[in-house]
């Protein structure tokens, strides 16, 4: 299965090992328009609205990388990031869209994935979903192949 | 500050669809503060009315804008030149905030999206609680600045009810008896002989009863 079928917004902490400039326009280059990444300078800086805005623009998922629990350069950035998903995913939910379009990963202090580990994780959890309806609405709840050039 | 909690998703919905141009509008005063009508929660609802509406295949236009407040008639007239553009209002100011827009735009149906709760103090983040009712004759001296009117469950104010266990309201052990924090403030402040006075049953014709009440200040005035 293509992992690149679905749009992912993907933001995520600058502190995620291997999440330079470098390592993000490789990924681009890798997913092409299948991803789009944002980076933050600490993922306690994402709001609901963030992830809102992708999915209503261009996205049929969007997930936020975080540091390991305990980790946070900031002391509990990624905590409030938690928090804000469980938000985000309350208020999909409640106009009928599958809360799994939104979520967050933690890394993990033991095994510290990179933002490519994740990208890819991700990227294959979200071809998982159907398109999203926001983005198709015309086009039902089936699974068209995405033509070229469409919106994402 | 006045604070309260946006209305349920559905109903917000119900009330909107007649109109095809929406206007989502915040108000960054006393329900930004509550986190209920602020930039944020604008921007929040009107993206959600947007997804909401194309997954159900709707052709409508919602945009958001947030005015410093909506209960002061100088704020509210900054709208003149884009209210045209829309059927409806969505409020997400308190009541009185739906109901100055809605005397400066009277052709206009101004919706509220938030339900106004009550006038109240955040006392952490992410919680509010009530702190005044608003009666209009305030009593806070002689009560070491905790008000039993808001704040004891039974609205006592001659002392407590004698029901209250470790400092904690009979009627729900999650609210601290009002009496004791008086008690102990009033101590604190030795002021202990406020408490001497004996208040009659509470006059509310101050607050209410007589129409909306008014207050005018001519040094104010234009």
């Amino acid at each position: 299965m293509d992992i690149r079928k679905r749009s992912l917004a993907l933001f995520y902490c600058q502190n995620v090992p291997q999440s330079g400039i470098k390592q993000r326009q490789a990924l681009e280059k890798l997913y092409g328009p299948s991803i789009k990444l944002f980076p933050l300078p600490c993922s306690g800086r994402l709001e609901p609205l963030h992830l809102l805005r992708a999915l209503e623009e261009f996205a049929d998922a969007a997930y936020v990388v975080t540091c390991p629990e305990g980790a946070c350069r900031y002391f509990e950035g990624n905590l409030r990031a938690r928090k804000r998903v469980e938000l985000a995913r309350k208020i999909i939910a409640s106009i009928g869209l599958e809360e799994d379009r939104v979520g967050i990963v933690m890394n993990e202090k033991e095994r510290q994935k990179s933002l490519a580990d994740f990208a890819k994780e991700l990227m294959s959890r979200v071809s998982g979903l159907r398109p999203s309806p926001v983005l198709r609405p015309r086009t039902g709840f089936e699974d068209p192949e995405r033509k070229q050039g469409d919106k994402l | 500050m006045i604070t309260a909690t946006q209305k349920p998703i559905d109903e917000i919905k119900e009330t909107i669809s007649p109109y095809k141009r929406v206007l989502v509008l915040g108000c960054a005063s006393c329900v930004a503060e509550c986190a209920a009508g602020g930039e944020k929660e604008t921007g929040i609802l009107a993206s959600t009315l947007r997804m909401a509406a194309k997954m159900e295949g709707k052709e409508v236009t919602i945009r958001e804008k947030t005015l410093d407040r909506q209960c002061v008639k100088d704020f509210v007239v900054q709208m003149d030149d884009i209210i045209d553009e829309y059927d409806a209002v969505l409020s997400l100011g308190c009541g009185a905030g739906v109901q100055a827009v809605a005397e400066i735009f009277p052709e206009l149906p101004i919706i509220p999206a938030l339900n106004t709760e009550f006038l109240g103090e955040t006392r952490d983040q992410g919680f509010w609680v009530e702190s005044c009712v608003g009666c209009g004759d305030c009593m806070l001296y002689y009560f070491g600045g905790i008000c039993p009117l808001a704040r004891c469950s039974k609205q006592l104010l001659n002392g407590p009810c004698g029901g209250s266990k470790d400092g904690r309201c009979e009627v729900d052990p999650e609210v601290p008896c009002a009496w004791q924090l008086i008690i102990e403030r009033l101590e604190r402040f030795n002021a202990m002989d406020r408490l001497e006075k004996i208040f009659p049953p509470k006059d509310w014709s101050k607050k209410q009863g007589q129409g909306p009440r008014k207050i005018i200040r001519e040094d104010q005035q234009r």
